[in-house]
């Protein structure tokens, strides 16, 4: 119970710490519009498209739309976001951010270190002023972002590849917690029904505890090892970001 | 053996083996730092890399002015005189490496914003794009720092505090240098164009 608790009380640490920007929403998704920009349709399907290409690549394109950028300058605010959220695949470094702040009409793309190679920083530039600029100064703020998305799979095609089902390492975590899971249920099989710790905390209270807990995280956490979700299923969990870094790459614009 | 002698050789080997784990943190500590420079100066190489790129494209604009050229040509070339190990990482080296970077950063922030009065040159999609990777190259040069500077402080720190400092002065660990955040460093960023 108490390691549960302390597990819990580090997620929400972890949450805390990350409070400037905006709290990756839960459950976890690949378009981010904080200011509802886009009309439901739009949104659902930019999302699907990312998803699709996340599944068949393993490369995260987040697009990410706020209001402004609060006292940071737009590239520290969305390294921000990308480093915190983590955007792409750990190891891989495949995340690529498109972030949008309408209110100050800035845009920012920020490539992880192995986007790079595949988006420069002057086709960065070149895709928020060849294609987001014009796009956005007549409203069509869909039409951009979905032909910016386009020209950058077109240019990420073939850098990466999907993650193999199995052949990925399992984190010590979940490991920790699986054992921790058989140990409990040997140990509540073992003490037999109730008397533990007052009477509330029975046997069959603690088995229908812990599985549900455990297998809402494993959930989440699934996409970070390479599981295979098939994301068809409409605004279900994608399994998260895998936890990629970037060294500053991309560029800047506004419209 | 008596009891006082066993007490005693327990207590050395705690000591023992608190000094080894002291002295393998520290290295740890002292390979990121070492890789973290890594990073650093491929991110200024990086920025060299795109100058004879960018002096040639300036060039090509009529009459430009000559003397910003030739100042970046020499800022860079002392810039990449200035090489430091990643052994010898200490405050005054890495002083000495910032100010030549920074007398670049300073030159080339110059010739960015005479650049901004050829409307001809800036017009050009050559231009333009020099101008993303450069604005690109100063913001990875500027990541790169943070981290390097994250790790520096997690070094320091371990090697600075007792007693682990009895351990660091055994095996040569010493203080390492941090980048400062310098005063034309923070100009630097003309070259941010429309952000």
């Amino acid at each position: 119970m108490f390691l549960v608790k302390a597990f819990i009380l580090l997620f929400f640490v972890n949450q805390a710490i990350a409070q400037d920007i905006p709290p990756q929403p839960n459950p976890p998704r690949m378009l981010n519009d904080f200011v509802m920009k886009l009309n439901g349709v739009e949104a659902e399907t930019l999302e699907q498209k990312l998803r699709g290409y996340r599944d068949s690549t393993s490369t995260e394109i987040s697009v990410v739309i706020v209001k402004n950028t609060g006292d940071y300058d737009p590239f520290d605010y969305g390294m921000k976001i990308f480093n915190t959220w983590g955007i792409g695949k750990k190891g891989k470094n495949n995340g690529v951010l498109l972030l949008w702040a309408t209110e100050t009409r800035k845009l920012r793309i920020i490539t992880g270190r192995a986007a790079e190679g595949a988006i420069p920083d002057a086709i960065a530039k070149r895709i928020i002023n060849t294609i987001l600029k014009p796009a956005f100064q007549s409203n069509q703020f869909y039409l951009g972002l979905d032909e910016a998305t386009t020209e950058m799979f077109q240019r990420l095609t073939g850098e990466f590849k999907a993650d193999a089902v199995d052949g990925e390492e399992i984190p010590f975590w979940v490991i920790l917690l699986v054992m921790l899971f058989i140990f409990f249920i040997i140990y509540g099989i073992s003490k037999g029904g109730g008397g533990r710790g007052g009477g509330r905390r029975n046997y069959s209270d603690g088995g229908m505890f812990f599985p549900t807990t455990i297998s809402s995280w494993g959930s989440s956490s699934s996409g970070s090892w390479g599981s295979s979700d098939s994301g068809g299923g409409g605004g279900f969990d994608f399994g998260g970001f895998g936890g990629g870094e970037s060294g500053g790459g991309g560029a800047g614009g506004d419209y | 053996m008596s009891k006082g002698t066993i007490i005693g050789l327990v207590i050395a080997a705690i000591l023992v083996f608190w000094g080894i784990s002291a002295r393998n943190g520290m290295a740890t500590s002292d390979q990121t730092v070492k890789s973290k420079w890594a990073n650093v100066q491929s991110a200024y190489q990086r920025r060299s890399d795109l100058i004879p790129n960018l002096v040639k494209t300036v060039q090509g604009a009529a009459n430009f002015e000559k003397s910003t050229i030739t100042d970046v040509i020499n800022a860079r070339a002392g810039a990449t005189q200035m090489k430091l190990d990643a052994s010898d990482l200490t405050p005054e080296n890495i002083q000495k490496f910032q100010a030549a970077q920074s007398q670049l950063s300073g030159s080339l922030s110059r010739l960015m914003a005479v650049a901004e009065s050829y409307p001809q040159l800036k017009a050009t999609q050559n231009f333009s794009e020099l101008q993303a990777q450069l604005e690109g190259t100063e913001n990875r040069i500027k990541t790169e720092r943070d981290v390097f500077n994250g790790a520096v402080q997690d070094f320091n720190s371990n090697v600075v505090k007792f007693p682990n400092s009895l351990i660091a002065s055994f095996s040569g660990f010493k203080e390492k240098g941090y980048f400062e955040a310098d005063a034309s460093a923070q100009k630097a960023p003309t070259v941010d164009f429309p952000k």
